[in-house]
């Protein structure tokens, strides 16, 4: 093994010798300043693998004298890896950096030589002098490298830089002098001996020195100067501030934070903390890219000073939380640095070039997600262990704070992923891409997956997690450039062999979510065949989707639950945004996507407090906040559920995907929620808050949910609108059916799930359809299609009657059951609303049906021709199963109420054949048929005999009166169909939450923008900070 | 007696830091940056102190058996060197930047340079 | 003014700080260990320097001085490359010439600064004095020299070459200490010599040797680059 001593001098060395070549070649020392750069890095590497192996920490002394009497270095295993970090990120920066640093001349390659080699000392030394100094070499270097731009911004920003960080070395200078006076030393394994902490001055001593290195990690609120640094400066060089030093300097809080009482690490908890939603929330108001980064920069690191300071409380899992969050950090923003400066524009919106180049989106993507902590990055398991050991330590408020900045966090990265993927780039120019520019990139996103895994291999609980479906989807990315057909076989065949495969294993709610979940997502995917060319990027992220929803079904513990959970989410959230014009809605998706994640992980953390398993029926027997856990993890799957107040994102997420995406994200996704719910519920049993029973509440959720988005449902103009707001109160009657807690409650509900996954995976490719035909979803815009579209016509007809609950179709059953359910429960009011809501339905069916296909055929729609096959298939072999269940009921509903018995015993239906009994009354689905069938052929037959005689009239035999109205289509009678009835209830559904929403966004904004003013750009402003910090601070600890 | 090297360095520190938080010529801002910088030189050259020692240096003064009696603290005077060497980097980068806002913008007043903020 | 009372209240905070430090503070009756160790006999003798401070500078924390000398280096590389610029003799301003009696006395000086310069590096491990302020000393005669002379020409060339020679030896020196002696930086390659004579200490005096060409000729180089600079205003 090299001594780690040779890190410096190798680097050093090169950086004394290259001085020399000047004038000889810029080729040569770039390449030696990478080839120095990169044997520092081999020899961090062999240290951290053969550390990890068992080989003993390696210890340098200089000078030949043990320590305390000279200065010597560390290398543990936390100093490997951050070296290693840190190298790792030299030597791509070099690479990146490698046509500035050309252009600039030699002197930047030794700075920037010189600079990495301060880092490592930073990490390793174990003086803390020889610390002070190498931050002192290490700021210098940053002050250098900020003006390789040669912009007046650069030059300001390195000037602030200077001053900022020269007054907080004056502070540590005089922490040093006094720490050494008091503990008679330098070292730091010999300072904590002295305990000097134990009288004040000591304290102030150590305080001055940690406050100095807390200040060197940009807290909130003295940290402009930072920011602007990040701002200002190359963005190759951002990269190296936020990924090398930063982590460099977090490592020396934790290795200083040995030093200081505990009251202190709850105060650098406090700052971080503070640090991570501070910078966030400004976050927010920010349009520029490398600003942007910044403010995330000093989150993150925020974040990370916090579990420095929470490293007590976090035990064994300290390293795993820690390291997974700052990898992913590392990478992610080395990445995004990086890519900021691929793309040169620093306008967020302009980021829309990134679309240029497919796969550098696919690399911002990674590195948002990475950031946010979704699965499969490292920080998805390190914010989840972080979560259950503040909620095991009962950190409740620390834990709402990370949740809350994470959330803010989310904001602004997907808003502007949001831009990337969607933003209009019509005036944007061409994009070029440099070889030494792109592989630094491509290298962090890799390094980011695999650490991941990596993580994911060695962590106890994330041992079982399933790679199949993982490996599969990125089979489906390497065959990307196949046709649509091809790829589509495939990804039905693979979703088709793994029900086939986990089939045995499923029963109960399992079998019918998991059913519902597969069966139907093939189903779905049928109608994927009316597209050609290779439509590009979408299979991988359908599978995902699926991934996620067969992993809630397959899931044992909460943490593999939570996983699938984020994978869901994040597929979804990829399949919405494809859609047209889907920018802000999928935002809005993801927003509440979020927020619902973070609180089902508030739920599982609380939940898990007192528990030694991570099994999901620990839920049965949770031992404190029980009603607490239970609304958490409520509202966190009513989120995806879309209960009145969560439901603003759904709406224009379904409504402008595409035709075959619809079906999937409304008939499928929700049901998400209600496996959630379903879950919870059968776990948790009854909740009570003193006396009052939260089913009630649910109950009355549930109840509204159904009126308003029926009455939504009614007064839309656009049909897919019109479907997903029909999606919206149909939940609603779930979730009020589920809140029963009764058989029949639950019977309903259950079967309501089933059926509404059918009729609206058919209304909507049925209407998908017809907009793919018409090119427009307005219904007044189109009129009379029956004649064209005759197929599609009985479907959509069929469909509402399911929907509306009549007789004959398996939608009456589902309704009788239910209100047979309200009389036995004897909840009346929300019930009342229940079946008011049952009246609304009708309104927007028959808007759907007569709007759509009755009336007069639109001039422009004479050459309409009937949905493509591909579409009609599923939609018939649908049509198929619901008759069966409408003249057979007991073949949908007989398992399932066998299924429900063990559970709630009581109240179940007697079945004699197709005869269903309650305790108050009796329904034969199989003679209503009959019935109804009889009477429809009757009154059929009639009309039909009736208007044999009747006139024809050609379309356009009619004659206008003299008026010529001005906007003619809003005359149709169509448009604004029910206006008597929105004139009456209108006020129902003016937008409230809508608004609410609105102005809560607008509030969150307006706050960021405030905050963000202290920063005024002027360099004093910010020394006053600084100093103004360390007074408070003190002031507080003293 | 020592007291009074100490009391003038932090004494020294705070009138720097004012001219740094209050002056708005940027050479002048750096002046007091540099008072700052001596301010700590002084506080840390005091810690040495020991009372009625002599410089630690080998002579006819102070022979090598009895330097342990007799000298002061070499450390602190070791780590004042360092940092003056330090200080003086900074202040010749502060100057250098300074030269070149000069060039920019033609003009030393610190207001002008708040072209990054928020 | 509110601003300034606010500034004035934050500096009152640091006072309130700083008293407590400085009431702490009582002087030293009796050296710390750390201090005990430097200033043993067998320690002394050990390094051989006759300046406590230097062994102390160069030996026990010589990795710290390394990382002074790279400062040095360092700000020197950014000066370079911030103010580099390439300008032709024409684009000159005319520089007033400097006065009799600086130019006259700078021939007699400089020469000896330099020499001064030399025996403060030299007899670093003696008395006070070393590689750093001997290169400095010697800076300060190619300022006075500079402004004796504006339109000389300084030879980067022969700066670059000297700083960066003397800049890897230290680090060789700084090897050589691990293979030969007792680890890196060790002073102990040399034979040790008797205290208090010129040629002892080990390699301290060496050390100082480069540190001092090192520190001269980069400060030389920075005022050699603000030379330019000024010149092309």
């Amino acid at each position: 093994m090299i001594s780690p001593i040779h890190i410096i001098t190798l680097t050093l060395g090169t950086a004394f010798f290259i001085g020399l070549l000047k004038k000889l070649n810029l080729n040569i020392s770039a390449l030696l300043m990478l080839v120095a750069i990169a044997a520092a890095g081999t020899i961090s590497a062999s240290w951290f693998t053969a550390i990890l192996s068992g080989a003993a920490n390696a210890e340098v002394f200089t000078a030949g004298f043990n320590p305390p009497y000279s200065i010597n270095l560390l290398m543990g295993k936390g100093e490997a890896l951050i070296t290693l970090l840190i190298n790792l990120a030299g030597f791509l920066g070099g690479v990146y950096l490698l046509k500035s640093l050309k252009e600039r001349g030699i002197y930047t390659m030794i700075i920037y030589l010189v600079f990495i080699m301060s880092l490592n000392v930073i990490v390793m030394t174990r003086d803390i002098f020889n610390l002070f100094v190498f931050m002192e070499v290490a700021s210098i270097g940053i002050a250098g490298l900020v003006i390789l731009d040669k912009s007046s911004k650069a030059t300001q920003a390195g000037f602030k830089y200077l001053i900022a960080t020269g007054v907080i070395a004056g502070i540590l200078l005089i922490g040093i002098a006094f720490t050494y006076y008091f503990a008679g030393t330098l070292n730091i394994d010999v300072i904590q001996q002295a305990s000097i902490i134990n009288f004040k001055a000591g304290s102030i001593a150590v305080f001055l020195v940690i406050i100095s290195i807390i200040l060197e990690l940009k807290p909130f609120p003295a940290n402009g100067w930072g920011i602007d640094v990040y701002e200002g400066a190359n963005p190759g060089i951002g990269a190296m501030i936020s990924a090398a030093s930063a982590s460099a300097m977090l490592f020396v809080l934790y290795k200083l934070a040995v030093l200081v009482p505990e009251s202190f690490l709850q105060i650098i908890t406090a700052i971080g903390i503070l640090t991570f939603v501070g910078s966030n929330l400004m976050g927010i108001k920010q349009s520029n890219a490398n600003r942007l980064l910044g403010y995330s920069s000093i989150g993150q690191i925020g974040l990370l000073t916090a579990i420095v300071g929470l490293k007590p409380f976090l035990g064994a899992q300290f390293e795993l939380i820690a390291v997974s969050i700052l990898i992913s950090h590392f990478f992610a923003k080395a990445g995004l640095f990086w890519l900021s400066g691929i793309v040169k524009k620093q306008n967020l919106k302009d980021w829309a070039m990134l679309r240029q180049k497919p796969y550098l989106l696919v690399l911002f993507g990674i590195f948002i997600f990475a950031l946010i902590g979704f699965p499969p990055f490292p920080s998805f398991l390190g914010k989840w262990e972080l979560i259950m050991k503040l909620a095991h330590s009962h950190h409740f408020y620390i834990l709402a704070f990370i949740l809350i900045g994470s959330f803010l966090e989310g904001i602004y990265l997907f808003r502007w992923l949001g831009f990337s993927i969607k933003m209009e780039d019509a005036n944007l120019p061409p994009l070029t891409v440099h070889w030494n520019k792109i592989i630094p990139v491509v290298l962090s996103a890799l390094g980011v997956l695999g650490s991941g895994i990596y993580f994911g291999t060695i962590t106890e609980i994330a041992a079982s997690l399933k790679y199949i479906p993982l490996l599969f989807i990125a089979l489906l990315y390497v065959i990307d450039f196949l046709p649509v057909y091809v790829k589509n076989t495939v990804s039905i065949a693979g979703i088709g062999y793994y029900l086939y495969t986990i089939y045995p294993d499923l029963e109960g709610f399992k079998l019918i979510f998991g059913l519902i979940f597969l069966a139907g997502g093939m189903l779905t995917l049928v109608a994927g065949y009316f597209k050609t060319g290779t439509r590009k990027g979408f299979y991988p992220l359908v599978m995902l989707m699926f991934a996620g929803l067969v992993g809630l079904i397959e899931a044992h513990t909460t943490f593999e639950f939570f996983f699938a959970w984020e994978l869901m989410t994040a597929g979804s959230y990829f399949l919405i945004i494809r859609g047209k014009k889907s920018m802000t809605h999928a935002l809005s998706y993801m927003l509440f996507s979020l927020a619902g994640a973070y609180l089902i992980l508030a739920g599982f953390g609380l939940a898990h407090i007192g528990q030694s398993s991570y099994a999901l029926d620990i839920l049965a027997s949770v031992q404190s906040f029980a009603p607490l856990v239970f609304i958490l993890l409520a509202i966190g799957f009513m989120t995806k559920t879309a209960s009145v107040g969560l439901h603003i994102w759904l709406p224009g997420a379904h409504a402008e995907a595409e035709t075959d995406v619809s079906p999937m994200v409304s008939a499928i996704l929700l049901k998400a929620g209600v496996f959630g719910l379903i879950l919870l519920m059968l776990n948790m049993g009854s909740q009570f808050i003193g006396s009052f029973n939260i089913y009630y509440a649910l109950a009355w959720i549930g109840a509204i949910t159904a009126v308003m988005g029926n009455m939504m449902a009614a007064f839309q103009e656009d049909a897919k609108r019109l479907l997903a707001y029909s999606s919206v109160g149909f939940l609603g009657y779930i979730l009020f059916g589920l809140s029963f807690m009764s058989h029949l409650g639950w019977l309903a509900a259950v079967s309501l799930s089933v059926v509404h996954f059918m009729f609206k995976t058919l209304l909507f490719l049925a209407i998908g359809g017809i907009v793919y035909r018409v090119k427009t979803k307005e219904m007044y815009k189109m009129g009379g299609l029956i004649k064209k579209m005759p197929f599609t016509f009985i479907s959509v007809l069929m469909g509402i009657i399911v929907i509306a609950g009549v007789p004959p179709l398996t939608g009456f059953g589902g309704k009788w059951i239910l209100y047979n359910a309200v009389l036995e429960k004897g909840w009346f009011f929300p019930s009342a609303l229940v079946f008011f809501a049952g009246i609304v339905a009708f309104l927007y069916c028959f808007r759907l049906i007569h709007t759509v296909f009755l009336g007069q055929l639109k001039d422009e729609h004479r050459e309409v021709k009937e949905a493509p096959f591909w579409l009609l298939l599923p939609q018939y072999m649908i049509l198929m199963v619901i008759m069966l269940f409408s003249a057979l009921p007991n073949s949908l509903l007989k398992p399932i109420g066998a299924m429900l018995a063990p559970i709630f015993p009581e109240g179940a239906l007697e079945w004699q054949g197709q005869l269903a009994k309650s305790g108050f009354g009796y329904w034969n689905g199989q003679v209503i048929m009959y019935i109804v069938g009889g009477i429809f052929v009757v009154v059929f037959a009639w009309l039909w005999y009736m208007n044999r005689n009747a006139q024809k009239v050609k379309q356009f035999n009619i004659g206008y009166s003299a008026e010529r109205p001005s906007l003619p289509e809003t005359t149709h009678f169509a448009y604004n169909f029910f206006a008597p009835y929105k004139k009456a209830l209108g006020f129902l559904v003016s937008p409230l939450i809508t608004n609410f929403w609105d102005s809560a966004s607008e509030g969150v904004h307006a706050i960021s923008d405030k905050v963000r003013r202290i920063y005024n750009g002027n360099v004093q402003t910010y020394a006053f900070h600084i100093l103004a910090f360390i007074v408070v601070v003190y002031l507080i600890i003293f | 007696m020592e007291y009074i090297s100490m009391i003038t360095g932090f004494l020294l520190v705070l009138l720097g830091l004012w001219g740094v938080l209050t002056q708005k010529n940027i050479i002048k801002i750096i002046i007091g940056f540099s008072i700052f910088d001596t301010g700590l030189h002084i506080v840390l050259v005091s810690i040495a102190y020991l009372r009625g020692g002599t410089a630690p240096v080998i002579d006819k003064a102070v022979k090598v058996t009895e330097a342990i009696e007799k000298v002061v603290d070499p450390v602190p005077h070791a780590l004042v060197l360092t940092a003056i060497v330090i200080g003086l980097g900074v202040t010749a980068l502060m100057l250098v930047y300074a030269l070149k806002l000069y060039q920019n913008k033609k003009t030393l007043e610190v207001q002008s340079f708040n072209d990054l903020k928020w | 003014m509110v601003r300034n009372s606010f500034r004035l209240i934050i500096l009152v905070g640091l006072l309130v700080i700083f008293s407590t430090l400085v009431w702490s503070f009582n002087g030293n009756n009796e050296l710390n260990s750390l201090a005990q160790f430097y200033t043993q006999q067998e320690n002394i003798e050990a390094v051989n320097a006759a300046n406590l401070v230097s062994a102390v500078v160069v030996t026990y924390r010589g990795f710290d001085t390394l990382g002074e000398v790279t400062i040095l280096f360092l700000t020197a590389s950014i000066i370079g490359f911030f103010l580099k610029k390439k300008l032709s003799d024409t684009q000159r301003k005319e520089v007033r010439e400097s006065s009799d009696i600086l130019v006259t006395a700078s021939k007699i000086l400089v020469p000896v600064m330099i020499l001064f310069g030399v025996y403060v590096i030299i007899n670093g491990h003696l008395t006070p004095g070393g590689g750093f302020q001997g290169g400095a000393i010697i800076a300060s005669a190619m300022v006075l020299a500079l402004l004796a002379n504006p339109h000389m020409k300084f030879n980067h060339q022969l700066f670059n070459v000297l700083e960066s020679i003397s800049g890897v030896s230290f680090v060789l020196m700084g090897i050589a200490g691990i293979v030969y002696a007792g680890g890196f930086l060790d002073n102990r390659i040399l034979p040790g010599g008797e205290v208090g004579t010129l040629i002892s200490a080990g390699a301290i005096p060496l050390i100082y040797i480069f540190i001092g060409l090192k520190v001269g000729s980069e400060l030389s180089n920075i005022v050699g680059n603000l030379q330019v600079t000024q010149n092309e205003q």
